[in-house]
């Protein structure tokens, strides 16, 4: 419930998010600036005419100046314009490619809580049986194998290798049209971006349920006669999201900067894939509002991870 | 009937029997750490992996920069077990080299890591109040930053370099560290013998790293060999993202990135290095399990 | 009861298959007839987005190869490169008239009937605005202009406005200040040297005689290529990535076949046919579809053509893809007819810090020791086993003709390079004779920017240099493409990579942006007079100018003498002429490229399959 003190909490936390993209903000901004290199430069396009460029986007004036300037617009919505695609306006393409990634991280998170709470359960109903050695190993390679590999992989296997060997009439399309993808496309990225972290959640929901399935109380509903199907989802399920739930926060971290390799791969169009260009392209301001995104993203999703506490386990208070 | 967990000893009882607590502790761990058998699958891998690395610094099969070694695109077979890459150099010789890179950078930011890491957590955790506060606020702040995203940013800034890619991909993961530290000092500063120690005069550095410290080895060595792999794999994406090391170091992660394009061609030039990885990380991970297994004094066995 | 893992067990499988059917494609039957397919639309990847699309400011391939079909100008290449008639009726010469005696002065008949897409009828003044803008505008491309009468003063008009003048704020200050003044037909704005006569003819007076001229101003999507005023005018700073068509008053309005439809930025490019254009060939292509692609990606995209996806790949400038595919290809018979490797007109080479001394390094300057050492390095590689190495003889070919690519005018025949030869024994002699102590030539590094060929071919040339010469020479590579152009640039390299792809078939465009003192000059390796000043150069410099002055039959013997002038000052490393890779489904009929730039799209068509 919303108490005095959840309220409190809740506003400290917003407090240290803005803090914290603020500094990131700056930072991000001061060091992009000072990589050699700029936008302009080709090798028809230097000396005189390249310092008259710089000139005119007001690349030449100190930095505090220029974070300044874009502090006070970006308080306003509003994050300048690419220098790379000349007046494309920036904030919008960060809106739209925001949602994007969020409909593919959505799904990562939707595979990792769901696929790795599954192979949990299963894991530690089946306890030290084969079924639990194969899920706990497959959990365990999940978070070794390099993503990219896994991507790649997947690549071949569902787009290629499946087009194959049906002669064309399954395959997972290796094209991602327009700006959402279609289901099927969105499928193979997400499984790509959510396997990785769904090995962790294994691991912690099968020690989870092994942890409470001893417990008194279990044994107690037992003992009242509830059938075990009854007992095991209803309670120790529930339990057992406790640790789930705080490594959830890192799982955010993870899907965020495994979005960057995985969009790139798959060609979609989000934040992600967006970073990794904006860097050495130096599209500044667009490097800053990425980066500062994301830090906001993480805040927000610690936020409700911290929150998320109090309804699955009433005894946690602020 | 399944028994109840053996529950901790409480930390009253700690007193003056640290010393002979501590060493049945790690006699313990040794013991039941020998019994998990993939842990020492994985310690036997790790020290095989360890010999090539040293190895590979006085020989390896053929010069692992040697272009024309081999026709292109060999696949595996006899003179060449894994086949070479796009030039002609021999793979196995550059996985050789490459695990001398790998490991370096994984021991390289552990070491970093648990530096930093152990020092402002004790910090932290000793002195409390305002000092742990703004420490905290840092740590959080580095929380909210993906991580990722900074290791690029810096490595971007410092260039090239082994040491500069292991303080890139430190910065990203020092906070675990720190903040179990912190936790471990919060409960290991109120046990009697630190009382006792701070009441007989002693100075906070030598209670620091004298009596706290050695009481947190623990859970600090697993979360050090965990830093590990993370390390790798970080160093490994750096790579395929083209900013790992200088060409023409041999690197997994830099291998498995030039191997990628080449993959429905000659699969082998990214499944060597990609295994490699695989397997390498797999070893610390498992390793690392076992540690925290053996050093848990709630587990069963 | 337990879950039954069969049970859960069949779910996840069910959801699989699901997933699989939803990702259900078409099956097609092969139908090799020649009649058309019902749908004309094209579709292929472009590896970036726009940097612009103004043809006053263009000078990225991949947007100049869309925007050749959508704006024109007053002569263009057909596909075997010669120059042919676009927007003017015939292209002038002395014998017809179009040439006054002089040289000096062209008199352009333009075509009746042009038309805009947006409707506007095409006349003399919008040529006469157009260029005035291209040189008001000082982009990249303006110095396809500087021959004219009058251009240098605009030029230097239009930087100072933006630069320190009214329009030095931002760019929407400069380019809606320029575009005002352009309409007033403020003097400082004008060209003397290009006029209207009449509504159909165009009069351009040269300041001197100009050989490159007319081929310069053949290339496509660039500063002579023709805008609408009215156009322009209205939105100065974004209308050209705005759709254009009919009635369209701000957007992307040009003379060509296709006009954008819509642009989505990191996304896709559309673009859709003129409904009744007024030129030829006519058109078949309905829409030309573009997805927007990240380069580590090509070799994903290349499989999605293998499937179907794609109808081309290599098109918008994305000729170089990765080799493991096209070996893959090339041995694959089912596909290895659709590879297409035509000659791209680019040359890679070396260059050595001849003439910049704050970096320092054993090349510096004319001296004996310092000229021996370079063709020691020159001599240390093995030109063909790179082209075999790295390129599989397939996507390179070694440079051995001189810096101008082969098939290109300008160059000197196979095998007459110098440079170009592969003499271990002799380069070993000149090391030792020339750095007996091995002093001057350790710490060297060799520059380049990551990407593509150019790491093997960097990690190939350090295992010539070692394996030939016994030198260790460290790579130092750029992931950051502007910040290596910047330290070239700037002489702040010892060996770094070099290389110039074409812009027009003519020596001039070699020879005046990459050696010599000239304004428009990069002068990237410092390639100095004896007296070691790079700003200028006693020899190089008159003698480019006077051969730009001549017609291309008398100049020519003076460009292959500034070639020689390179090679015996030992001025680079020859390496290789690149090859571009295209793949083509064999239903897209007319497709291909003339060494220089895509086959227009108004070429194509796509047969039924």
């Amino acid at each position: 419930m919303l108490t005095r003190g959840t309220v409190v909490y809740i506003g400290q936390r917003v407090l240290l998010i803005g803090f914290t993209v603020l500094v990131v903000s700056f930072g991000v901004f001061y060091a992009v600036h000072s990589l050699p290199g700029n936008a302009f430069i080709t090798e028809r396009v230097h000396g005189q005419a390249l310092q008259a460029l710089l000139h005119q986007h007001g690349l030449d004036r100190p930095i505090v100046v220029q974070y300044w300037d874009f502090l006070r617009s970006a308080i306003h919505g509003d994050l300048g314009q690419s220098f790379v695609i000349q007046g494309e306006a920036i904030t919008p393409l960060v809106i739209r490619e925001l949602s994007v990634s969020m409909e593919l991280g959505g799904a990562a998170l939707l595979i990792t809580v769901g696929l790795g709470m599954l192979f949990g359960v299963l894991a530690a109903i089946r306890q030290n049986t084969w079924v639990d050695y194969t899920l706990t190993t497959f959990a365990v390679i999940g978070y070794s194998v390099p993503s990219f590999v896994l991507a790649s992989l997947f690549v071949l296997i569902f787009g290629l290798w499946l087009h194959d060997v049906t002669g064309g009439a399954f395959f997972y399309p290796l094209v991602w049209t327009g700006t959402y993808g279609t289901l099927a496309e969105l499928s193979i990225p997400a499984l790509a971006l959510g396997l990785y972290t769904s090995g962790q959640v294994t691991r912690i929901t099968r020690a989870a349920m092994l942890d409470v399935v001893q417990q008194d109380y279990i044994r107690t509903a037992r003992a009242k006669g509830l059938k075990p199907v009854t007992v095991t989802l209803r309670h120790a399920l529930r339990n057992a999201m406790v640790p789930v739930t705080s490594i959830l926060g890192p799982l955010v971290v993870s899907i965020i900067a495994g979005s960057v390799v995985i969009e790139t791969i798959f060609g979609i169009p989000g934040l992600g894939k967006e970073f990794a260009r904006s860097i050495t392209s130096h599209d500044y301001n667009v490097t800053v509002g990425v980066f500062t995104i994301f830090a906001a993203l993480i805040g927000v999703a610690n936020l409700g991870v911290d929150l998320l506490y109090t309804v699955i386990d009433p005894r946690i208070r602020y | 009937m399944a028994t109840t967990v053996v529950a901790a000893l409480p930390q009253e009882y700690s007193g003056g029997t640290l010393a002979r607590e501590q060493v049945s502790l790690w006699r313990d761990g040794v013991r039941r750490l020998r019994r998990n058998k993939l842990a020492l699958a994985a310690v036997i891998y790790l020290a095989i992996l360890v010999v090539m690395s040293i190895v590979a610094f006085v020989w390896t099969p053929y010069k692992p920069n040697a272009i024309g070694a081999c026709e292109t695109y060999t696949t595996p077979s006899g003179a060449h077990p894994f086949g070479c890459d796009e030039l002609g150099r021999d793979s196995l010789s550059r996985l050789m080299v490459g695990a001398q890179l790998s490991l370096a950078v994984g021991l390289g930011t552990a070491l970093i890591v648990l530096f930093v890491g152990v020092t402002v957590g004790l910090v932290a955790g000793y002195f409390r109040g305002p000092v742990d506060s703004a420490i905290s606020l840092v740590i959080n702040i580095f929380y909210g930053i993906p991580t990722l995203l900074v290791a690029l940013v810096l490595y971007t800034l410092l260039g090239p370099g082994l040491v500069n890619i292991m303080i890139a991909i430190s910065a990203t993961i020092w906070m675990d560290m720190a903040r179990l530290v912190r936790g471990q000092t919060l409960s290991i500063r109120e046990r009697e013998f630190v009382e006792a120690a701070r009441a007989s005069g002693a100075r906070s550095g030598k209670i620091l790293f004298g009596h706290i410290f050695p009481n947190a080895l623990g859970p600090i060595i697993v979360q050090a060999t965990f830093v590990i792999p993370v390390a790798i794999l970080t160093a490994a994406f750096l790579s395929f993202l083209g900013l790992g090391v200088a060409p023409p170091q041999a690197d997994w992660g830099g291998m498995a990135a030039e191997g990628l394009q080449a993959i429905r061609y000659v699969p082998h030039i990214v499944l060597a290095p990609s295994i490699a990885i695989s397997l390498t990380l797999l070893a610390f991970n498992f390793f690392g399990d076992g540690l925290r297994d053996a050093f848990d004094p709630r587990q069963k066995r | 009861m337990r879950p039954s893992l069969i049970k859960i067990g069949g779910l996840f499988v069910g959801v699989v298959g699901i997933v699989a059917a939803a990702a259900c494609g078409s099956t097609s039957p092969s139908s090799s007839s020649n009649s058309l397919a019902a749908s004309q639309v094209m579709r292929f990847p472009v590896i970036q987005d726009p940097k612009t699309w103004d043809p006053a400011l263009m000078d990225a391939e991949v947007d100049t190869e869309q925007m050749q079909n959508v704006f024109d100008t007053l002569w263009r290449f057909d596909d075997h490169l010669n120059v042919i008639p676009d927007l003017a009726t015939v292209v002038p010469t002395q014998a017809n008239g179009g040439i006054s005696a002089d040289g000096k002065t062209f008199t352009i008949h333009l075509k009746q009937n042009v038309k805009f897409n947006n409707g506007d009828p095409m006349t003399s003044a919008d040529v006469v605005y157009s260029w005035n803008r291209g040189a008001s505008y000082h982009g990249a491309y303006a110095s396809n202009l500087s021959a004219i009468q009058g251009f240098s003063d605009v030029f230097k008009a239009g930087k100072a406005y933006c630069k320190t003048g009214e329009g030095s704020a931002n760019t929407t200050a400069c380019y809606t200040g320029i575009e005002q003044k352009l309409a007033a037909k403020d003097p400082s704005f004008t060209m003397s040297g290009v006029t209207a006569p009449d509504p159909n003819t165009v009069q351009i007076v040269l300041a001197n005689g100009c050989g490159w001229c007319i081929t310069a101003w053949s290339l496509q999507g660039s500063t002579g290529a023709v805008v609408d005023q009215k156009v322009t005018g209205a939105d100065p700073v974004n209308w050209w990535s705005k759709p254009g068509g009919a009635g369209v008053t701000d957007g992307q309005v040009g003379t060509g076949a296709y006009y954008l439809s819509s642009y989505i930025p990191k996304q896709s490019i559309k673009y859709k046919v003129v409904p009744n254009w007024w030129g030829s060939p006519k058109p078949t292509l309905t829409e030309v579809d573009l997805d927007i692609k990240d380069p580590s990606t090509q070799s994903t995209y290349i499989a999605a053509w293998e499937q179907g996806s794609y109808d081309l790949v290599g098109y918008g400038g994305d000729s170089s893809l990765p080799n493991a595919d096209i070996l893959r290809i090339k041995g694959t018979s089912s596909e290895s007819s659709q590879l297409l490797l035509q000659p791209k007109g680019r040359t890679t080479w070396v260059s050595f810090n001849i003439g910049y001394p704050s970096t320092g390094g054993p090349f510096l300057g004319e001296g004996a020791a310092a000229k021996g050492l370079r063709t020691a390095f020159a001599l240390a590689v093995d030109k063909n086993g790179l082209a075999s190495t790295v390129c599989h003889n397939l996507v390179c070919a070694p440079a051995t003709g001189g810096l101008i690519t082969k098939g290109l005018i300008g160059y000197l025949g196979d095998g007459t390079d110098p440079l170009a030869k592969f003499d271990p024994t002799q380069a070993k002699a000149l090391l030792k004779q020339y750095d007996p102590s091995g002093s001057l030539t350790s710490n060297l590094k060799y520059a380049y920017n990551a990407g593509g060929l150019n790491d093997p071919v960097a990690t190939y040339l350090q295992g010539q240099w070692s394996t030939n010469l016994g030198i260790q020479v460290s790579l130092d590579p750029h992931p950051d493409a502007s910040a290596f152009i910047s330290d070239r640039l700037g002489g702040k390299f010892v060996m770094s990579r070099d290389g110039w792809q074409f812009d027009y078939n003519h020596p001039q465009d070699w020879f005046d942006n990459l050696w010599g003192g000239l304004v428009v000059g990069a002068n990237t390796s410092g390639f100095a007079d004896p007296t070691g000043d790079p700003t200028s150069n006693a020899v190089y410099d008159p003698l480019v100018a006077k051969a730009d002055a001549e017609p291309l039959s008398q100049a020519l013997p003076l460009y292959n003498q500034l070639s020689q002038l390179l090679q015996t000052d030992v001025a680079y490393i020859p390496l290789y002429y690149s090859v571009g890779e295209f793949l083509i489904h064999p239903y897209v009929k007319g497709a291909g490229s003339n060494t220089q730039a895509d086959f227009y799209w108004d070429e194509i068509s796509i047969a039924s399959h």
